[in-house]
Protein backbone atom coordinates (compact mmCIF):
# COMPACT_ATOMS: atom_id res chain seq x y z
CA UNK A 1 0.00 0.00 0.00
CA UNK A 2 2.65 2.12 0.80
CA UNK A 3 4.56 1.37 -2.20
CA UNK A 4 1.71 2.20 -4.36
CA UNK A 5 1.01 5.55 -2.48
CA UNK A 6 4.78 6.39 -2.98
CA UNK A 7 4.40 5.36 -7.43
CA UNK A 8 1.04 7.46 -7.05
CA UNK A 9 2.89 10.75 -5.56
CA UNK A 10 5.97 10.04 -8.34
CA UNK A 11 3.33 10.03 -11.23
CA UNK A 12 0.80 12.99 -10.15
CA UNK A 13 4.20 15.34 -9.51
CA UNK A 14 4.83 16.28 -13.42
CA UNK A 15 1.09 16.69 -13.44
CA UNK A 16 1.10 19.16 -10.71
CA UNK A 17 3.79 21.49 -11.78
CA UNK A 18 1.64 21.33 -14.85
CA UNK A 19 -0.82 23.33 -12.92
CA UNK A 20 -0.98 27.40 -12.74
CA UNK A 21 -1.91 30.42 -14.68
CA UNK A 22 -0.44 32.02 -18.36
CA UNK A 23 -1.17 35.30 -18.27
CA UNK A 24 -1.60 37.92 -21.15
CA UNK A 25 -2.15 41.78 -20.87
CA UNK A 26 -2.31 44.33 -23.62
CA UNK A 27 -3.00 47.63 -22.12
CA UNK A 28 -3.17 50.50 -25.33
CA UNK A 29 -3.79 54.60 -24.39
CA UNK A 30 -4.56 56.26 -26.68
CA UNK A 31 -4.39 59.82 -25.02
CA UNK A 32 -2.05 61.35 -22.08
CA UNK A 33 -5.24 62.29 -19.69
CA UNK A 34 -4.81 60.79 -16.12
CA UNK A 35 -7.14 61.17 -13.44
CA UNK A 36 -7.04 64.51 -10.93
CA UNK A 37 -8.09 65.22 -7.54
CA UNK A 38 -11.97 64.65 -6.79
CA UNK A 39 -12.31 63.00 -10.02
CA UNK A 40 -14.15 58.96 -10.07
CA UNK A 41 -13.89 56.02 -11.63
CA UNK A 42 -17.24 53.73 -12.38
CA UNK A 43 -16.60 49.99 -13.42
CA UNK A 44 -19.65 48.67 -15.01
CA UNK A 45 -20.26 45.71 -17.32
CA UNK A 46 -21.13 45.30 -20.44
CA UNK A 47 -24.41 43.65 -20.78
CA UNK A 48 -25.60 43.80 -24.28
CA UNK A 49 -24.61 40.54 -25.60
CA UNK A 50 -26.78 37.31 -25.27
CA UNK A 51 -23.91 34.53 -24.75
CA UNK A 52 -21.78 36.20 -22.44
CA UNK A 53 -21.50 38.87 -19.65
CA UNK A 54 -19.20 39.86 -17.16
CA UNK A 55 -19.63 38.43 -13.55
CA UNK A 56 -20.86 40.78 -10.56
CA UNK A 57 -18.39 39.16 -8.89
CA UNK A 58 -15.47 40.32 -11.30
CA UNK A 59 -16.89 43.96 -11.61
CA UNK A 60 -16.75 44.31 -7.98
CA UNK A 61 -13.77 43.10 -7.48
CA UNK A 62 -11.88 45.65 -9.94
CA UNK A 63 -14.01 48.00 -8.21
CA UNK A 64 -12.74 47.19 -4.75
CA UNK A 65 -9.11 46.62 -6.12
CA UNK A 66 -9.11 50.25 -7.60
CA UNK A 67 -9.96 51.61 -4.86
CA UNK A 68 -8.61 49.64 -1.94
CA UNK A 69 -4.40 50.59 -0.54
CA UNK A 70 -2.36 54.31 -0.09
CA UNK A 71 -2.71 54.32 -3.97
CA UNK A 72 -6.68 53.83 -4.04
CA UNK A 73 -8.56 56.05 -6.29
CA UNK A 74 -12.12 57.40 -5.81
CA UNK A 75 -14.81 54.59 -7.39
CA UNK A 76 -18.26 55.31 -7.55
CA UNK A 77 -20.76 52.14 -6.78
CA UNK A 78 -21.69 50.61 -10.32
CA UNK A 79 -25.37 49.91 -8.49
CA UNK A 80 -25.84 53.76 -7.61
CA UNK A 81 -24.26 55.19 -11.08
CA UNK A 82 -26.73 52.99 -12.78
CA UNK A 83 -29.54 54.20 -10.32
CA UNK A 84 -28.66 57.24 -10.65
CA UNK A 85 -28.65 57.49 -14.42
CA UNK A 86 -31.83 55.18 -14.94
CA UNK A 87 -32.79 54.32 -17.61
CA UNK A 88 -29.61 55.24 -19.44
CA UNK A 89 -27.23 52.38 -18.48
CA UNK A 90 -29.25 49.66 -19.06
CA UNK A 91 -28.61 46.92 -21.38
CA UNK A 92 -30.64 47.92 -23.93
CA UNK A 93 -29.80 51.74 -23.53
CA UNK A 94 -26.44 52.03 -22.68
CA UNK A 95 -23.92 53.77 -25.34
CA UNK A 96 -22.73 51.83 -27.22
CA UNK A 97 -19.35 53.90 -28.48
CA UNK A 98 -18.79 57.22 -27.50
CA UNK A 99 -20.34 58.76 -30.29
CA UNK A 100 -23.83 57.20 -28.40
CA UNK A 101 -22.38 58.75 -25.62
CA UNK A 102 -22.28 62.51 -27.13
CA UNK A 103 -26.04 62.04 -27.76
CA UNK A 104 -26.71 60.55 -24.00
CA UNK A 105 -24.59 63.53 -22.99
CA UNK A 106 -26.58 66.51 -25.03
CA UNK A 107 -29.79 65.02 -23.38
CA UNK A 108 -31.42 67.17 -20.77
CA UNK A 109 -30.24 66.54 -17.03
CA UNK A 110 -27.87 64.08 -18.12
CA UNK A 111 -25.01 66.14 -18.35
CA UNK A 112 -25.51 67.32 -15.54
CA UNK A 113 -26.20 64.36 -13.46
CA UNK A 114 -22.72 62.83 -14.55
CA UNK A 115 -21.16 65.70 -13.05
CA UNK A 116 -23.34 65.81 -9.84
CA UNK A 117 -21.75 62.01 -9.43
CA UNK A 118 -18.30 63.43 -9.80
CA UNK A 119 -17.33 60.54 -12.74
CA UNK A 120 -15.18 61.41 -15.07
CA UNK A 121 -14.15 57.97 -16.45
CA UNK A 122 -16.45 55.04 -17.01
CA UNK A 123 -14.92 51.49 -17.52
CA UNK A 124 -16.78 49.00 -18.92
CA UNK A 125 -15.88 45.59 -18.63
CA UNK A 126 -16.69 42.86 -21.16
CA UNK A 127 -15.81 39.33 -21.46
CA UNK A 128 -16.29 36.18 -19.18
CA UNK A 129 -14.35 33.21 -17.22
CA UNK A 130 -15.45 30.11 -18.80
CA UNK A 131 -14.05 26.11 -18.62
CA UNK A 132 -12.46 25.38 -22.11
CA UNK A 133 -11.26 22.45 -21.36
CA UNK A 134 -11.68 19.30 -18.68
CA UNK A 135 -10.40 15.66 -18.80
CA UNK A 136 -9.44 12.25 -16.51
CA UNK A 137 -11.44 10.86 -14.23
CA UNK A 138 -11.15 9.95 -11.02
CA UNK A 139 -12.71 6.19 -9.26
CA UNK A 140 -13.63 5.63 -6.01
CA UNK A 141 -13.96 2.28 -4.11
CA UNK A 142 -15.22 1.61 -0.40
CA UNK A 143 -15.18 -1.84 1.24
CA UNK A 144 -14.45 -3.44 4.85
CA UNK A 145 -11.11 -2.59 4.91
CA UNK A 146 -11.46 1.00 3.85
CA UNK A 147 -12.24 3.44 1.10
CA UNK A 148 -10.42 4.82 -0.89
CA UNK A 149 -9.57 6.84 -4.35
CA UNK A 150 -7.66 6.41 -7.61
CA UNK A 151 -6.92 8.70 -10.81
CA UNK A 152 -6.36 12.16 -12.02
CA UNK A 153 -8.90 15.09 -12.99
CA UNK A 154 -8.11 18.20 -14.94
CA UNK A 155 -9.74 20.94 -16.13
CA UNK A 156 -8.76 24.38 -17.45
CA UNK A 157 -10.41 27.82 -17.48
CA UNK A 158 -9.88 30.79 -19.08
CA UNK A 159 -10.91 34.40 -18.32
CA UNK A 160 -11.08 36.60 -21.20
CA UNK A 161 -11.53 40.34 -20.80
CA UNK A 162 -11.13 43.50 -22.32
CA UNK A 163 -11.84 47.09 -19.93
CA UNK A 164 -12.57 49.93 -22.59
CA UNK A 165 -11.92 52.87 -20.45
CA UNK A 166 -13.94 56.47 -21.73
CA UNK A 167 -13.25 59.97 -20.64
CA UNK A 168 -17.00 61.48 -19.97
CA UNK A 169 -15.80 64.76 -19.62
CA UNK A 170 -13.94 65.15 -22.97
CA UNK A 171 -16.37 62.18 -24.54
CA UNK A 172 -13.52 60.40 -25.90
CA UNK A 173 -12.26 56.69 -25.62
CA UNK A 174 -9.15 56.95 -23.68
CA UNK A 175 -8.49 53.04 -24.49
CA UNK A 176 -8.58 49.55 -23.67
CA UNK A 177 -6.59 46.48 -21.49
CA UNK A 178 -7.30 43.44 -22.87
CA UNK A 179 -6.56 40.39 -20.52
CA UNK A 180 -6.66 36.35 -21.12
CA UNK A 181 -5.76 34.50 -17.91
CA UNK A 182 -5.66 30.90 -18.81
CA UNK A 183 -5.70 28.54 -15.49
CA UNK A 184 -5.06 24.52 -15.52
CA UNK A 185 -6.08 22.89 -12.32
CA UNK A 186 -5.44 19.16 -11.23
CA UNK A 187 -6.96 16.87 -8.67
CA UNK A 188 -4.82 13.83 -8.45
CA UNK A 189 -6.03 10.93 -5.90
CA UNK A 190 -4.22 8.77 -4.38
CA UNK A 191 -6.41 7.17 -2.04
CA UNK A 192 -7.86 10.79 -1.43
CA UNK A 193 -8.00 13.10 -3.96
CA UNK A 194 -5.99 16.05 -3.33
CA UNK A 195 -7.51 19.73 -5.08
CA UNK A 196 -4.85 21.73 -6.82
CA UNK A 197 -6.80 24.75 -8.35
CA UNK A 198 -6.07 27.83 -9.93
CA UNK A 199 -8.37 30.98 -10.22
CA UNK A 200 -7.44 32.54 -13.02
CA UNK A 201 -10.29 34.91 -12.52
CA UNK A 202 -8.89 36.36 -9.57
CA UNK A 203 -5.23 36.12 -11.25
CA UNK A 204 -7.17 38.33 -14.30
CA UNK A 205 -8.88 40.58 -11.13
CA UNK A 206 -5.92 41.54 -9.66
CA UNK A 207 -3.94 41.74 -13.01
CA UNK A 208 -6.63 43.97 -14.41
CA UNK A 209 -6.81 46.00 -11.00
CA UNK A 210 -3.33 47.01 -11.81
CA UNK A 211 -3.34 47.62 -14.99
CA UNK A 212 -6.12 49.62 -14.67
CA UNK A 213 -4.43 51.81 -11.73
CA UNK A 214 -1.58 52.70 -13.94
CA UNK A 215 -3.65 53.37 -16.79
CA UNK A 216 -5.60 56.09 -15.21
CA UNK A 217 -2.87 57.63 -12.98
CA UNK A 218 0.76 57.75 -15.87
CA UNK A 219 0.47 59.53 -19.06
CA UNK A 220 1.33 56.32 -21.05
CA UNK A 221 -0.93 53.79 -19.42
CA UNK A 222 1.70 51.55 -18.20
CA UNK A 223 5.48 51.09 -16.53
CA UNK A 224 8.34 51.87 -18.75
CA UNK A 225 9.80 48.19 -19.63
CA UNK A 226 11.54 46.31 -16.82
CA UNK A 227 9.22 47.03 -14.77
CA UNK A 228 5.95 45.14 -14.97
CA UNK A 229 3.61 44.58 -15.93
CA UNK A 230 4.83 45.44 -19.70
CA UNK A 231 2.61 46.28 -22.94
CA UNK A 232 1.54 42.72 -24.21
CA UNK A 233 3.06 40.92 -21.51
CA UNK A 234 3.16 37.24 -21.25
CA UNK A 235 3.69 36.10 -18.33
CA UNK A 236 3.87 32.14 -16.21
CA UNK A 237 1.38 34.01 -12.62
CA UNK A 238 0.68 30.64 -11.09
CA UNK B 1 -47.95 59.21 -5.55
CA UNK B 2 -48.84 56.43 -3.31
CA UNK B 3 -49.35 52.64 -4.52
CA UNK B 4 -49.92 51.32 -1.59
CA UNK B 5 -53.77 51.20 -0.34
CA UNK B 6 -54.31 49.31 2.71
CA UNK B 7 -56.19 47.00 1.90
CA UNK B 8 -55.26 46.08 -1.33
CA UNK B 9 -51.49 45.72 0.26
CA UNK B 10 -53.33 43.13 2.80
CA UNK B 11 -55.17 41.55 0.03
CA UNK B 12 -51.47 40.73 -1.63
CA UNK B 13 -49.86 39.77 1.35
CA UNK B 14 -52.12 37.00 1.78
CA UNK B 15 -52.23 36.48 -1.51
CA UNK B 16 -47.97 35.84 -1.41
CA UNK B 17 -48.35 33.82 2.21
CA UNK B 18 -51.20 31.53 0.42
CA UNK B 19 -48.87 31.00 -2.45
CA UNK B 20 -45.28 30.76 -0.58
CA UNK B 21 -47.34 28.37 1.82
CA UNK B 22 -48.43 26.19 -1.00
CA UNK B 23 -44.69 26.64 -2.63
CA UNK B 24 -43.19 25.54 0.29
CA UNK B 25 -44.46 21.73 0.09
CA UNK B 26 -41.02 21.04 -2.25
CA UNK B 27 -41.28 24.00 -4.31
CA UNK B 28 -39.07 26.96 -5.34
CA UNK B 29 -40.60 30.54 -3.83
CA UNK B 30 -39.59 33.90 -5.00
CA UNK B 31 -40.60 37.26 -3.83
CA UNK B 32 -39.23 40.07 -6.16
CA UNK B 33 -38.19 42.50 -4.12
CA UNK B 34 -36.52 45.84 -4.84
CA UNK B 35 -36.09 49.51 -4.84
CA UNK B 36 -36.61 51.22 -8.64
CA UNK B 37 -35.27 54.55 -8.97
CA UNK B 38 -37.36 57.69 -10.70
CA UNK B 39 -36.38 58.19 -14.34
CA UNK B 40 -33.99 60.89 -15.58
CA UNK B 41 -36.01 62.02 -18.23
CA UNK B 42 -37.76 65.13 -19.05
CA UNK B 43 -41.41 64.88 -17.44
CA UNK B 44 -44.21 64.63 -19.72
CA UNK B 45 -46.94 68.02 -19.17
CA UNK B 46 -49.99 66.10 -18.37
CA UNK B 47 -52.20 64.97 -15.00
CA UNK B 48 -52.31 61.47 -15.63
CA UNK B 49 -54.36 59.34 -13.25
CA UNK B 50 -52.48 55.70 -12.30
CA UNK B 51 -55.37 52.72 -12.49
CA UNK B 52 -53.16 49.66 -10.68
CA UNK B 53 -55.00 46.76 -11.19
CA UNK B 54 -55.25 43.99 -8.64
CA UNK B 55 -54.24 41.62 -10.75
CA UNK B 56 -50.90 43.57 -10.80
CA UNK B 57 -50.75 44.28 -6.98
CA UNK B 58 -51.09 40.41 -6.70
CA UNK B 59 -49.04 38.87 -9.45
CA UNK B 60 -48.30 35.58 -8.45
CA UNK B 61 -46.83 33.17 -11.29
CA UNK B 62 -46.67 29.44 -10.71
CA UNK B 63 -45.34 26.39 -12.73
CA UNK B 64 -44.38 23.24 -12.39
CA UNK B 65 -41.01 21.88 -14.30
CA UNK B 66 -40.72 18.48 -14.95
CA UNK B 67 -37.28 16.76 -13.18
CA UNK B 68 -36.88 20.28 -11.22
CA UNK B 69 -39.74 22.12 -8.93
CA UNK B 70 -42.86 24.22 -8.42
CA UNK B 71 -41.74 27.48 -8.82
CA UNK B 72 -43.57 30.48 -7.66
CA UNK B 73 -42.64 33.70 -8.30
CA UNK B 74 -44.62 36.90 -6.81
CA UNK B 75 -44.08 40.38 -8.51
CA UNK B 76 -46.86 42.24 -7.10
CA UNK B 77 -44.40 44.89 -4.72
CA UNK B 78 -41.78 44.84 -7.29
CA UNK B 79 -44.50 45.97 -9.84
CA UNK B 80 -45.76 48.32 -6.81
CA UNK B 81 -41.93 49.57 -6.58
CA UNK B 82 -41.37 50.10 -10.37
CA UNK B 83 -44.05 51.57 -11.33
CA UNK B 84 -44.80 54.31 -8.85
CA UNK B 85 -41.30 56.30 -9.44
CA UNK B 86 -41.45 55.39 -12.90
CA UNK B 87 -44.84 57.35 -13.74
CA UNK B 88 -43.81 59.89 -11.01
CA UNK B 89 -40.87 60.84 -12.97
CA UNK B 90 -42.48 60.04 -16.63
CA UNK B 91 -45.92 62.91 -15.97
CA UNK B 92 -45.95 66.28 -14.41
CA UNK B 93 -48.58 65.52 -12.11
CA UNK B 94 -50.23 61.67 -11.36
CA UNK B 95 -52.75 60.85 -8.94
CA UNK B 96 -54.12 56.88 -8.23
CA UNK B 97 -57.24 56.25 -9.30
CA UNK B 98 -59.60 53.16 -8.45
CA UNK B 99 -61.01 52.66 -11.33
CA UNK B 100 -61.55 54.10 -15.23
CA UNK B 101 -65.27 55.48 -14.27
CA UNK B 102 -64.06 57.21 -11.25
CA UNK B 103 -61.49 59.05 -13.63
CA UNK B 104 -63.84 60.28 -15.92
CA UNK B 105 -65.52 62.20 -13.21
CA UNK B 106 -61.96 63.89 -12.64
CA UNK B 107 -61.53 67.09 -14.62
CA UNK B 108 -58.20 67.74 -13.48
CA UNK B 109 -56.80 64.58 -15.11
CA UNK B 110 -55.71 64.63 -18.81
CA UNK B 111 -55.83 61.16 -19.50
CA UNK B 112 -55.54 57.67 -17.50
CA UNK B 113 -52.95 55.06 -17.76
CA UNK B 114 -53.34 51.88 -16.76
CA UNK B 115 -50.43 49.02 -16.61
CA UNK B 116 -50.79 45.37 -16.54
CA UNK B 117 -48.69 42.19 -16.76
CA UNK B 118 -49.68 40.64 -19.39
CA UNK B 119 -47.03 37.45 -20.30
CA UNK B 120 -44.11 35.94 -17.79
CA UNK B 121 -41.61 33.74 -18.83
CA UNK B 122 -38.65 32.07 -17.00
CA UNK B 123 -35.82 29.59 -17.53
CA UNK B 124 -33.36 28.37 -15.14
CA UNK B 125 -30.67 25.90 -16.73
CA UNK B 126 -29.97 22.70 -16.07
CA UNK B 127 -27.04 22.02 -17.92
CA UNK B 128 -23.18 22.76 -16.57
CA UNK B 129 -22.67 24.83 -19.97
CA UNK B 130 -25.36 27.59 -19.27
CA UNK B 131 -24.54 29.84 -17.09
CA UNK B 132 -27.76 32.25 -16.57
CA UNK B 133 -31.08 32.63 -15.63
CA UNK B 134 -33.35 34.07 -17.56
CA UNK B 135 -36.33 36.33 -17.04
CA UNK B 136 -38.53 37.70 -20.08
CA UNK B 137 -42.01 39.54 -19.28
CA UNK B 138 -44.39 41.88 -21.04
CA UNK B 139 -46.55 44.85 -20.02
CA UNK B 140 -49.59 46.29 -21.54
CA UNK B 141 -49.86 49.94 -21.04
CA UNK B 142 -52.62 51.36 -21.88
CA UNK B 143 -53.69 55.05 -22.20
CA UNK B 144 -57.14 56.37 -21.85
CA UNK B 145 -58.60 59.66 -22.50
CA UNK B 146 -60.73 60.73 -19.49
CA UNK B 147 -63.67 59.82 -21.10
CA UNK B 148 -62.79 56.64 -21.58
CA UNK B 149 -61.59 56.19 -25.05
CA UNK B 150 -58.37 54.36 -25.63
CA UNK B 151 -55.25 56.00 -26.82
CA UNK B 152 -53.48 53.39 -26.98
CA UNK B 153 -52.45 49.30 -26.12
CA UNK B 154 -48.95 49.41 -25.61
CA UNK B 155 -46.78 46.11 -25.17
CA UNK B 156 -43.48 46.61 -23.63
CA UNK B 157 -41.41 43.49 -22.86
CA UNK B 158 -38.18 43.22 -20.80
CA UNK B 159 -35.46 40.67 -20.44
CA UNK B 160 -32.92 40.08 -17.95
CA UNK B 161 -30.79 37.63 -17.29
CA UNK B 162 -28.66 36.75 -14.24
CA UNK B 163 -25.57 34.63 -13.59
CA UNK B 164 -26.86 31.17 -11.70
CA UNK B 165 -24.64 30.98 -8.67
CA UNK B 166 -25.39 28.39 -5.87
CA UNK B 167 -28.93 30.12 -5.49
CA UNK B 168 -31.52 29.37 -8.31
CA UNK B 169 -34.27 32.07 -6.74
CA UNK B 170 -32.25 34.38 -5.66
CA UNK B 171 -30.76 34.48 -9.37
CA UNK B 172 -34.23 34.07 -10.73
CA UNK B 173 -34.83 37.22 -8.46
CA UNK B 174 -32.15 39.26 -9.63
CA UNK B 175 -32.96 38.28 -13.63
CA UNK B 176 -36.48 39.08 -12.75
CA UNK B 177 -35.51 42.69 -11.40
CA UNK B 178 -33.26 43.52 -14.69
CA UNK B 179 -36.46 42.68 -17.21
CA UNK B 180 -38.43 44.97 -14.92
CA UNK B 181 -35.51 47.64 -14.96
CA UNK B 182 -35.85 46.92 -18.99
CA UNK B 183 -39.62 47.68 -19.41
CA UNK B 184 -39.25 50.68 -17.44
CA UNK B 185 -36.46 51.96 -19.35
CA UNK B 186 -38.28 51.09 -22.82
CA UNK B 187 -41.27 52.92 -21.31
CA UNK B 188 -39.84 56.16 -20.10
CA UNK B 189 -37.36 56.84 -23.48
CA UNK B 190 -40.03 55.22 -25.80
CA UNK B 191 -43.24 56.59 -24.62
CA UNK B 192 -44.10 59.98 -26.10
CA UNK B 193 -42.47 58.55 -29.46
CA UNK B 194 -45.68 55.99 -30.18
CA UNK B 195 -47.75 58.05 -32.73
CA UNK B 196 -50.65 57.80 -30.99
CA UNK B 197 -49.65 59.31 -28.24
CA UNK B 198 -48.05 61.91 -30.00
CA UNK B 199 -51.72 62.75 -31.55
CA UNK B 200 -53.27 62.50 -28.32
CA UNK B 201 -50.38 65.08 -26.37
CA UNK B 202 -51.38 67.13 -28.93
CA UNK B 203 -54.38 67.11 -28.99
CA UNK B 204 -54.69 68.10 -25.27
CA UNK B 205 -52.44 70.85 -26.73
CA UNK B 206 -48.92 69.75 -24.93
CA UNK B 207 -47.53 68.76 -27.95
CA UNK B 208 -44.73 66.29 -26.57
CA UNK B 209 -41.07 67.46 -27.09
CA UNK B 210 -39.28 67.24 -29.85
CA UNK B 211 -36.02 66.98 -28.76
CA UNK B 212 -34.89 65.22 -24.93
CA UNK B 213 -34.77 62.23 -23.15
CA UNK B 214 -37.70 60.86 -24.72
CA UNK B 215 -37.41 61.79 -28.42
CA UNK B 216 -35.79 58.53 -30.04
CA UNK B 217 -32.75 58.74 -30.97
CA UNK B 218 -33.47 57.52 -34.56
CA UNK B 219 -36.89 59.03 -34.57
CA UNK B 220 -38.76 56.09 -35.57
CA UNK B 221 -41.07 55.15 -33.56
CA UNK B 222 -42.91 51.65 -33.49
CA UNK B 223 -45.47 50.52 -31.15
CA UNK B 224 -43.93 47.74 -29.78
CA UNK B 225 -40.59 46.70 -27.89
CA UNK B 226 -37.98 45.06 -29.46
CA UNK B 227 -37.17 42.23 -26.79
CA UNK B 228 -37.76 38.72 -27.57
CA UNK B 229 -39.51 36.56 -25.92
CA UNK B 230 -37.37 33.00 -24.56
CA UNK B 231 -36.98 30.16 -26.72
Amino acid sequence: MERLRLIGIAAALPLIGACGVTARLEPYKQTDAVISEGEHVVVLARKQHSTHEAEEEFVQCISDGLSDGKRGLAVHSSKDFEDKMYPWFEPSTAPLSTDDLTVLLARPGVAEQVRETGVRYVVWVDGSTDRVASGGGITCAAGVGGAGCMGLAWWEDDSRYDLTVWDVKDIENEGTIYADYKGRSVMPAIVIPIPLITRPQNHACRGLTDQLRQFLTTPEGYTTPGSSPAPAATADVG
Amino acid sequence: MSLLPLDRSRLRLLAVAAAVSLGGCGGSEVIVEATFPRPLVEQLPVSMGVVIPDELYNFIYTEDIPDQSLWTIALGDANVAMLGPLFDGMFRQTKDVDSLALAAADTSLDGVIEPKLEKFEFDVPQGERDKFVEVWLQYEITVYEPDGATVIEWPVSGYGKSELLRDPEDAVQRAAVVAMREAGATIATKFSEQPQIKEWLGGIGNAAPITGPQAAVDGNATAESSSAPLE
